[in-house]
């Protein structure tokens, strides 16, 4: 991505960043509209509690597309099972504040830690693994863990854990935009060094990468770790933002499908592609997810729009958009010639 | 002993199901590289078309078998060379994509014309089983069993005792060597995904034998077909069935297991199938690619 | 001439004073609508047990709005109720409360399907200060941690298999041993743990208690351990579909039990259906059924709201409990909110807390907790394709039919 933006007409290049600085500039400053002091000076109220939740909730999936995009997009190696340190973060952080009573945000530097380690440790058997096996050996992994936490007793069992409730909307909001910019700084630091480039060897070709001297065990596993950690300090967020956890909560398979959705379609391996992913497919899912009655026809047309996406734009939005290709017929029918049989 | 027994014949009777399951996943995984998300979603049309056929027309279940494989292969056909065709060179996880937005689109389409009810299939013979001491075999669940076996032998001798078998497989081993040698490529694909829809919409028949049937009960089997097939090894039938009845014993098995809660069955059946990938990645009958 | 005065004079009383009734009992609709938001399941693995909720919502809110709405301080104010489903998911139920009460502005909430979703939607109530009603989640645990703006009408996850174990220890011969069998979910653990508990003090011993995965479709395995056990009572604490595959698989592995009785499932129609004349026998525990007896203070009898029911789906079942229940959230806030003669949601909150009616349903009154622990519930077994209440004796229309007799002589 910062190559290509490097490559790209400098005006587009000018015009992308000052896009995107506007957008961060709003979603930072808008929360502060709803302050007492502001609303007192009689600043425009940008925000509500709604906008909130749906800000942190695109938050968390812009933290967890980049994550993924980590280990599945720069590395290769696409993992089914990061849903397994989402929890894992979760009942950290849920059990040091719930059963020990510690303050929520010392607990949670326990929910990235306790996923990293847990990493490591499935981690150097499990990336020994290639391209549909390894998918599922962390599918399996994620499904395993949410099941076993369903049945031990002091974690809640299938009861689940309650959190004491903390009102600031704000402080979660603040918090999850702060691991998204965590995640993407990492991938751009990653993108930026001998270590990226490590990662990118592997996932081209990883006899050759380990010929001209990768240690690919290491690296491999590296990557697994920062995404894990990513991935669970989201987790150790949403679970004192949601006071409720439970497996159903925070090992839902579905999340797996999602991020990994969100990183391919906003185009896997780049810098911002997932951050477009998740937010644009968030915004999607939660514009269609009411409806009352209708709301079957909705989720039909996410289905439909999802078929589009992928037949006619299989190299992801960032690509699509990313100045390269232009919205063009002649586009269309060179991916359709390229992609189909 | 003869609970244990009990226990291990019950196990290779959810194992049939899960080989019925796991045939047609097998199949396209295999040749065509795709992993179906909408697979659960197919075995849940063949069980509504027994269902439908049985509530209404009062047609046995296992007299409608072959009508669920006709549907099924009309709309893998379609599916396969309407839409998945045009992806099928872009990288995997794109036809992952896809056949997850296939599957919303079916599950809400099901939901649309069935609703939410509980459908069941209940034959006057349902409940009777053949006692051998102190051991019960339901009749319901043998045929079951019984029907997968010959699934699996039916897709054993379409590929390697028919021409479209033949295509087949020299699509999966090498596609650009089967067009130079006049495999339809376009065709040889939607045929071997209407074989897979197929076999998954008859496994739908016999799982609306035991089982209610709702537009969201498929899910789990997708997950569990995915099991089966790394359990045996992609690329051979025998390794399926292997796969398969395995993974029945181990869940059964599970819930019985000594010093551990029964509910730790599916972490039991999970954690085995991550223990066997590490250790022999290329399943248990499997050949390495 | 005195006497013509006298009856003019009384006919100008009573027509003041029917007058005076005209005004106290209608009183003028010009109000601003209430708004009630609920999200419920309509699509995703729930949808049937969320189309019930929403069934039960509906019904009140026809009625309420044919009497032209709920009356706070003399003025009628026209009911709405905004509906989000959640796909059966409990992370998007918690931002479609928020949405809810943010965007549809809804001023009060009307509870989910199932005990997690309530559980995240009582963490938003609470943060928002807006009373949750809730029908549909029985875990008693999501009561335990001081939340003070969530309610719930019906009876707890303890009350569902206990009157079965009462009704067991009128039964002669008695049934001594029980076999558990329970989904791994908060509910229904905490159902199981009930039975566990109760047995003991009614001379009975449990036998045989294990969980299966919550949404098992196969248990077979399962019952032929239970089999083993030999047990004179059989009970399932989980949902439909695993009722129905557990009847099914005990007829197959001929588990010859007394009773067999399960949390959830045989009181829809659906359990009969789809197991035809094996569904006979079986027992459930019901938060309600159409033969209760309770004599309601407002709203409709329990026959007519049957027949209300019956009309508008244009169903021949009888509504099950979960439609009875979700009606009964509606009317708990509308009397609060006529206690409140307010709808500002605290002191709305408030008279939920002192809320003591009695309806269709049956009692409505809450405990510290926000618990209705004030209601109980019945028993009731199908018999040749139709429910009865047979226990307890008092709003019974039928006797148990015991012990279920063998499958190989069904």
């Amino acid at each position: 991505m910062i190559a290509r933006l490097r490559r790209m007409p400098v005006t587009w290049r000018r015009t992308t960043m000052v896009v995107v600085g506007i957008a961060l500039l709003l979603v930072v400053l808008a929360p502060l509209t709803s302050t007492d002091a502001a609303q007192q000076a009689g600043l425009p109220l940008l925000t509500d509690k709604l906008w909130f939740r749906i800000a942190t909730t695109v938050a968390m999936f812009v933290t967890l597309a980049s994550a993924w995009n980590i280990i599945g997009g720069l590395t290769g190696y696409a993992s089914f099972g990061n849903v397994a340190f989402f929890g894992l973060g979760a009942y950290g952080t849920g059990v040091l504040v719930s059963n020990l009573h510690w303050s929520f945000l010392i607990a949670l530097l326990a929910a990235p830690l306790i996923a990293a380690i847990f990493a490591l440790v499935v981690g150097i058997p499990l990336l020994r693994l290639r391209g549909h096996y390894f998918a599922v050996a962390t599918l399996g992994v994620g499904v395993a863990v949410g099941e076993v936490i369903n049945n031990v007793g002091p974690l809640g069992a299938s009861t689940g854990l309650f959190l004491p409730i903390m009102r600031s909307d704000r402080l979660f909001f603040y918090l999850m935009i702060g691991a998204a910019g965590v995640a993407v700084l990492s991938t751009r630091l990653i993108l930026k060094s001998r270590f990226g480039y490590g990662l990118l060897a592997i996932r081209e070709n990883e006899e050759a990468a380990a010929v001209i001297g990768v240690n690919t065990t290491f690296y491999k596993v590296s990557a697994f770790v920062i995404a894990a950690a990513l991935t669970g300090l989201a987790g150790g967020i949403f679970a004192q933002w949601n006071s409720f956890i439970n497996q159903e909560n925070v090992f839902p398979v579905t999340y797996n499908v999602e991020m990994i959705l969100m990183a391919v379609l906003g185009g896997a391996g780049t810098l911002l592609g997932p951050v477009a992913g998740a937010i644009v497919l968030e915004l999607i899912i939660q514009a269609l997810a009411g409806g009352g009655s209708a709301s079957v026809y909705s989720q039909i047309g996410l289905g439909v729009l999802l078929a589009v996406c992928v037949i006619f734009i299989p190299r992801g939005v960032i690509d699509f958009f990313g100045g390269q290709s232009r919205l063009s017929l002649s586009y269309l029918r060179r991916t359709l010639r390229e992609t189909s049989a | 002993m003869s609970q244990f027994t009990q226990q291990v014949i019950l196990g290779l009777l959810l194992g049939g199901v899960y080989v019925a399951v796991a045939l047609g996943f097998s199949l396209v995984w295999g040749i065509l590289n795709i992993v179906n998300l909408a697979h659960g979603a197919f075995v849940i049309i063949g069980a509504y078309v027994t269902w439908a056929l049985f509530a209404h027309l009062h047609i046995d279940p296992f007299i409608s078998l072959p009508v669920d494989a006709v549907v099924l292969f009309i709309v893998g056909y379609a599916l396969q060379r309407g839409v998945i065709n045009r992806v099928i060179r872009a990288p995997v996880l794109f036809t992952f994509l896809l056949t997850f937005g296939l599957n919303l689109i079916i599950v809400s389409v099901l939901l649309v014309i069935f609703t939410g009810d509980f459908r069941s299939v209940t034959p006057s013979y349902s409940g009777s089983g053949l006692q051998l001491g102190s051991v019960t075999i339901p009749y319901i669940r043998v045929a079951g069993l019984a029907v997968a076996l010959v699934l699996a032998g039916i897709l054993w001798l379409i590929l390697n005792r028919t021409r479209t078998g033949a295509a087949i497989l020299a699509v999966g081993a090498d596609r650009d060597a089967a067009q130079l040698v006049g495999v339809d490529l376009r065709h040889a694909y939607a045929l071997t995904f209407a074989i897979g829809a197929a076999f998954a919409g008859v496994a739908g028949g016999i799982i609306s034998t035991f089982q209610s049937i709702t537009p969201t009960a498929g899910d789990p089997y997708t997950l569990q077909a995915f099991a089966v097939v790394i359990l045996g090894g992609l690329g051979r039938v025998s390794a399926t069935v292997a796969g398969g009845l395995l993974f029945g014993l181990i869940e059964v098995l599970g819930q019985s297991a000594p010093g551990l809660g029964s509910g730790y069955a599916n972490a039991i059946a999970f954690a085995v199938l991550v223990i066997v990938l590490v250790v022999r990645p290329q399943g248990l009958l499997g050949r390495l690619a | 001439m005195r006497g013509l005065r006298l009856a003019a004079l009384l006919g100008s009383v009573a027509m003041g004073v029917t007058a005076c009734g005209n005004s106290t009992t209608s009183a003028t609709t010009n109000g601003d609508p209430i708004v009630f938001g609920a999200a419920v399941s309509l699509t995703g693995a729930l949808s049937k047990e969320g189309g019930l909720t929403k069934q039960g919502y509906d019904l009140w809110l026809d009625w309420i709005n044919q009497k032209g709405g709920i009356v706070v301080n003399n003025v009628k104010h026209p009911v709405q109720i905004k509906y989000e489903d959640d796909q059966s998911n409990p992370n998007l139920s918690a931002t479609l409360a928020q949405k809810l009460i943010t965007d549809e502005k809804a001023q009060f909430i009307l509870g989910p399907y199932g005990s997690a979703a309530s559980a995240t939607d009582a963490v938003v109530a609470e943060k928002n200060g807006i009373p949750m009603v809730e029908a549909n989640g029985a875990a008693q645990s999501i009561f335990s941690h001081g939340y003070k703006y969530t309610f719930g009408v019906l009876s707890p996850a303890f009350k569902y298999l206990t009157g079965v174990l009462d009704m067991a220890a009128t039964l002669s011969p008695k049934p001594t041993t029980i076999a558990i069998l329970s989904a791994n979910d908060s509910f229904s653990v905490e159902v199981a743990a009930a039975i566990a508990e109760v047995a003991p003090t009614k001379g009975m011993k449990v036998v045989f208690n294990k969980k299966y995965p919550a949404a098992a479709p196969d248990v077979s395995g399962l019952i032929s351990q239970a089999k083993a056990a030999n047990p004179d009572i059989v009970m399932n604490s989980g949902h439909l579909a695993e009722a129905i595959a557990i009847n099914k698989a005990a007829k197959q592995l001929s588990l010859d039990a007394k009773i067999f009785a399960y949390s959830v499932g045989p009181s829809t129609p659906d359990f009969i259906k789809a197991l035809g004349a094996d569904a006979d026998y079986v027992y459930d525990g019901s938060q309600w059924t159409p033969q209760v007896k309770y004599v309601p203070s407002f709203y409709l009898s329990v026959a007519d709201y049957t027949k209300a029911y019956e009309q508008k789906y244009a169903s021949s079942d009888p509504p099950d409990y979960h439609v009875a229940e979700s009606t009964a959230a509606c009317l708990a806030f509308q009397k609060a909110i006529e206690n409140a003669g307010s709808v500002d949601p605290a002191k709305v909150r408030d008279a939920l807390a002192k809320l003591d009616v009695m309806t269709f349903f049956g009692q409505i009154k809450f405990d510290d907790r926000g618990i209705n622990i004030y209601k109980p519930m019945v028993v009731e077994q199908i018999q040749k394709g139709v429910h009865y209440t047979v226990y307890p004796p008092d709003v019974a229309n039928g006797k148990p039919q015991y012990p279920a007799p063998p499958w190989s002589s069904r």
